[in-house]
């Protein structure tokens, strides 16, 4: 009955902070692009040990926030100081040099798209093998401490984006956060409609005789997704955030009867 | 080497672990080792290929096993004396993968008692006693000590005929392995003076191998670019894996790994059981005829095994010696019978991996089984009838597959490259095991939960369970039962000077973080109502942290504590 808690940033994450090793490496960022839907650990550096708040080494000076000053004029590799030709610099083409992680990019700019709700998802898991290729701290074993913290950090971004962007409901509450509205995952449920509705549900789960019984209630959900998934783009498209609150809110209730499903099966 | 000197040297435990020291402009190539629960092999990156490498009798295969016979011990890979002559003496110690780092309430462990040397067990958690008869007395060991021995000789052979000094290696493991397990491993490694650069779970070894052969032939213009998705079954005589893989481009994901105990062991001591019911209790107090007799048993019953493969029956024909003899025809529908649950358990671990990758039979692309159980005829069938399929993978050697995997990633992560691009390769892994803590009633609540890419960090909000609760524990476990019983203890510690108030209302905050080297820290926060900030300082432990001989089990914790320290899940919101 428990729940995954989302990565929240009033949770340990703004108690702890990772000690810049070498560099003064990314930290995480206390902004607004949080909270993201899933564990979000790309914002925290993962190299190196927690730290608590407060210690004498910690710079205070993130590469973060450097990057997003300057992702729109000049960027140099910090291997071989060629500059990047656009904004999207994660790995040097000249010398392979893995670089430091940019948080100014968001999700849709690493897999190339558009920043759009709709996207086709298919197209992803080659994107995403692509980066890993050239990301991924498995690859850069032989290489510095300095550039393999680089890769750990930028691989597990890429992992999330990818995790992010391939699932809808995440990528709804994803792209909201681009947007500046943030969705509280733990709010309690006041519309009595909808609460009745999902009592309703949860003890047909409970109840289920078998198994093609939750495929058949699966699928009912299944198509609540997509009906909502529909609703949220179009309130996305039109700006209305509060009707796109609204079937993130329907999508999140139907989802976890899923995986209700999911572990009964 | 030297008659004085010892076989091992023993490094420390924190030389294994963690980064590695040097990074020289000229990486050495780390040799990949399939230590098998039978047989091992050692492969390495030629510079153009992967290479096995032989020993002094030209094999390719070698005995996993050591024997204990003079005052240096020897192993498999030197010994000119055959391995089935050494095991009836019992001095002879093998199947160490299916025995390391296991404690004495395990069932591997209990179903090791009838092999030709001494496993004894006093059901307490503690390691059990494992020896052998040198010289009319029990000379105890450990499998970290046997593996030792074993991995100094490959070492020797290795750089024997690379002509260079070995220290990094990729070592393939068992998919359910515990991280206590792998330490283990490290342990042994250390010991043998070798550093661990990657342990691979077997399947996605293949899966590597697989996707450097894609990768060759979308080259060669014989196969599409797009994504292809594999079953790979991987079968030796310790255990049962499972992976499954999508793979474009070099890179394979995997999607889903599932392991579990069951091998070619388990099938011969069903077996031996059939030939000789009550061979276990003739058995029992281990003298010397009798370990003779149970090495003449295995050797013959693992020969019959091994002929039902290519033929119907076989005629079994042995004098065990005591006057006991066995003279009978085993057919191939009998052996089947006799493993029937060996062959469901297989089905059942397929059908879970597919399950939990979210893929459809119809989306494999192909199946690849391997292993040398994957010989057996009923297995080969089992796994073809559950994907729907005529015909297997051809394009690898069953034996030499999860090696060569290993190799492949010697030189990967070893950062070698090939004008080719035929290391242009890359697995990304998954968690084989979900980890977790120990809540209310010994329940087992996973954080990460199994089959989750790595690297992650994942976070779950606890509670406690009685007013004023001052102290919680927070106990590390990894495995699949909803029990903590039933999974592996990584470690424990205390978080201490909680502030006093009502039960429910501190949040106990658990987070869990893997990171790139797969080094696993469990950090504990506590969040009182209303504040930002910890209201004590947040532990963080790496784990695991238990060492050997934890008689540590929740019915001790149980009976000394109670429910004093327990957490309690944070229940989901309507
Ligand atoms: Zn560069």
């Amino acid at each position: 009955m428990w729940k995954s808690k989302v990565w929240n940033l009033t949770l340990l994450s703004t108690i702890l902070r990772r000690r810049p090793t070498l560099l003064s490496i990314s930290h995480f960022q206390s902004n607004s692009t949080s909270p993201f839907p899933s564990p979000s650990f790309s914002t925290i550096s993962r190299i190196s040990n927690f730290d608590f708040l407060g210690n004498p080494s910690f710079s205070g000076k993130t590469f973060c926030s450097e990057s997003a000053e300057k992702s729109h004029v000049h960027v140099r590799c910090w291997s071989c100081g060629n500059v990047a030709n656009g904004s999207l610099f994660l790995f040097c083409d000249s010398c392979r040099s893995i670089q430091p992680l940019d948080q100014s990019v968001d999700y849709f700019q690493i897999f190339g798209l558009e920043r759009k709700y709709d996207i086709g998802v298919e197209n992803l898991e080659g994107k995403y093998k692509d980066w890993q290729k050239k990301l991924h701290p498995d690859l850069v074993h032989s290489k510095s401490e300095k550039e393999r913290g680089f890769a750990a950090e930028q691989s597990a971004r890429v992992i999330d984006a990818y995790r992010t962007l391939s699932k809808p409901l995440l990528r709804a509450i994803y792209i909201m956060s681009l947007e500046g509205v943030d969705v509280d995952e733990e709010e309690t449920l006041s519309d009595p409609e909808l609460l009745s509705e999902i009592l309703e549900i949860r003890e047909a789960v409970e109840e289920a005789a078998d198994s093609q019984e939750l495929n058949q209630i699966q699928s009912q959900m299944q198509e609540k997704l997509d009906h909502w998934s529909n609703s949220f783009a179009n309130a996305f498209q039109c700006r209305k955030f509060e009707e796109a609150l609204n079937s993130i809110r329907r999508m999140t209730y139907y989802q976890r009867v899923n995986e209700e499903i999911v572990k009964k099966l | 080497m030297g008659m004085a000197e010892p076989a091992y040297t023993v490094a420390s435990d924190s030389e294994t672990t963690g980064e590695e020291k040097s990074s020289s402009a000229f990486p050495e190539i780390a040799i990949g080792i399939d230590v098998g629960t039978s047989k091992c092999s050692v492969a390495v990156w030629n510079g153009s290929e992967v290479e096995l490498l032989k020993n002094n009798r030209n094999q390719k295969m070698m005995r996993s096993y050591v024997t204990f016979k003079d005052d240096i011990p020897s192993g498999g890979v030197s010994n000119q004396l055959s391995h089935e002559n050494e095991m009836l003496s019992g001095a002879a110690i093998f199947n160490m993968k299916r025995l390391i780092g296991r404690v004495d309430t395990d069932p591997v462990v209990h179903s090791s008692k009838n092999l030709p040397f001494l496993v004894q067990t006093l059901d307490i958690g503690v390691r059990p006693f494992i020896a052998a008869l040198v010289n009319n007395v029990w000379r105890s060991t450990t499998p970290e000590e046997v593996l030792a021995i074993f991995l100094v000789e490959l070492k020797a052979m290795a750089e024997v005929q690379l002509k260079r000094p070995i220290r990094n290696v990729v070592l393939t493991i068992p998919v359910s392995f515990s991280r206590f397990q792998v330490t283990r491993i490290e342990r042994a490694c250390a010991m043998a003076g070798l550093h661990v650069l990657r342990l691979m779970p077997e399947p996605t070894a293949v899966a590597l191998l697989y996707a450097q052969q894609q990768q060759q032939a979308v080259h060669e213009n014989i196969g599409g670019a797009s994504e292809k998705i594999a079953l790979i079954f991987n079968m030796g005589a310790g255990y049962c894996d499972i992976a499954v893989t999508a793979t474009a481009g070099g890179v394979s994901q995997i999607k889903a790994l599932a392991g579990s105990t069951i091998g070619g062991e388990e099938i011969l001591q069903n077996m031996m059981r059939y030939l000789l019911p009550d061979s276990e209790i003739l058995f029992s107090n281990h003298g010397i005829n009798e370990i003779k007799s149970m090495g003449l048993l295995r050797v013959a019953t693992q020969d019959a095994i091994y002929k039902l493969s290519s033929q119907t029956s076989v005629q079994i024909d042995v004098d065990l010696g005591n006057e006991l003899k066995i003279c009978k025809v085993v057919d191939r529908e009998e052996f089947e019978e006799v493993n029937r649950k060996v062959f469901e358990k297989c089905e059942s671990l397929i059908m879970q991996c597919l399950h939990d990758a979210k893929v459809e039979t119809k989306d494999v692309a192909d199946i690849i089984a391997v292993g040398g159980c994957s010989y057996i005829p009923k297995i080969r069938n089992l796994v073809m009838s559950i994907c729907k399929r005529q015909e297997l993978y051809k394009g690898m050697n069953p034996l030499e597959a999860a090696v060569c995997g290993a190799a492949l990633e010697g030189a990967v992560a070893s950062g070698i490259s090939d004008p080719f691009g035929s290391l242009d390769l890359l697995t990304i892994q998954v968690t084989p095991l979900a980890i977790g803590i120990r809540v209310e009633e010994n329940n087992f609540v996973p954080i990460i939960p199994r089959n989750t890419t790595m690297p992650t960090r994942k976070e779950l909000s606890f509670t406690t369970f009685r007013d004023n609760q001052i102290e919680v524990l927070i106990v590390v476990y990894e495995g699949e039962g909803e029990k903590v019983g039933k999974n592996h203890l990584l470690g424990y510690f205390k978080i201490m000077g909680i502030p006093p108030a009502p039960k429910g209302v501190p949040e106990i905050n658990v987070c869990m973080d893997i990171d790139a080297s797969n080094v696993l820290r469990v950090l504990a926060g506590v969040v009182l109502p209303g504040s930002r900030h910890p209201a004590i300082p947040v532990m963080e432990v790496r784990m695991p942290t238990v060492d050997d001989g934890h008689g540590w089990c929740a019915e001790a914790l149980d009976r000394t504590y109670g429910s004093a320290l327990d957490l309690v899940t944070v229940q989901k919101k309507i």
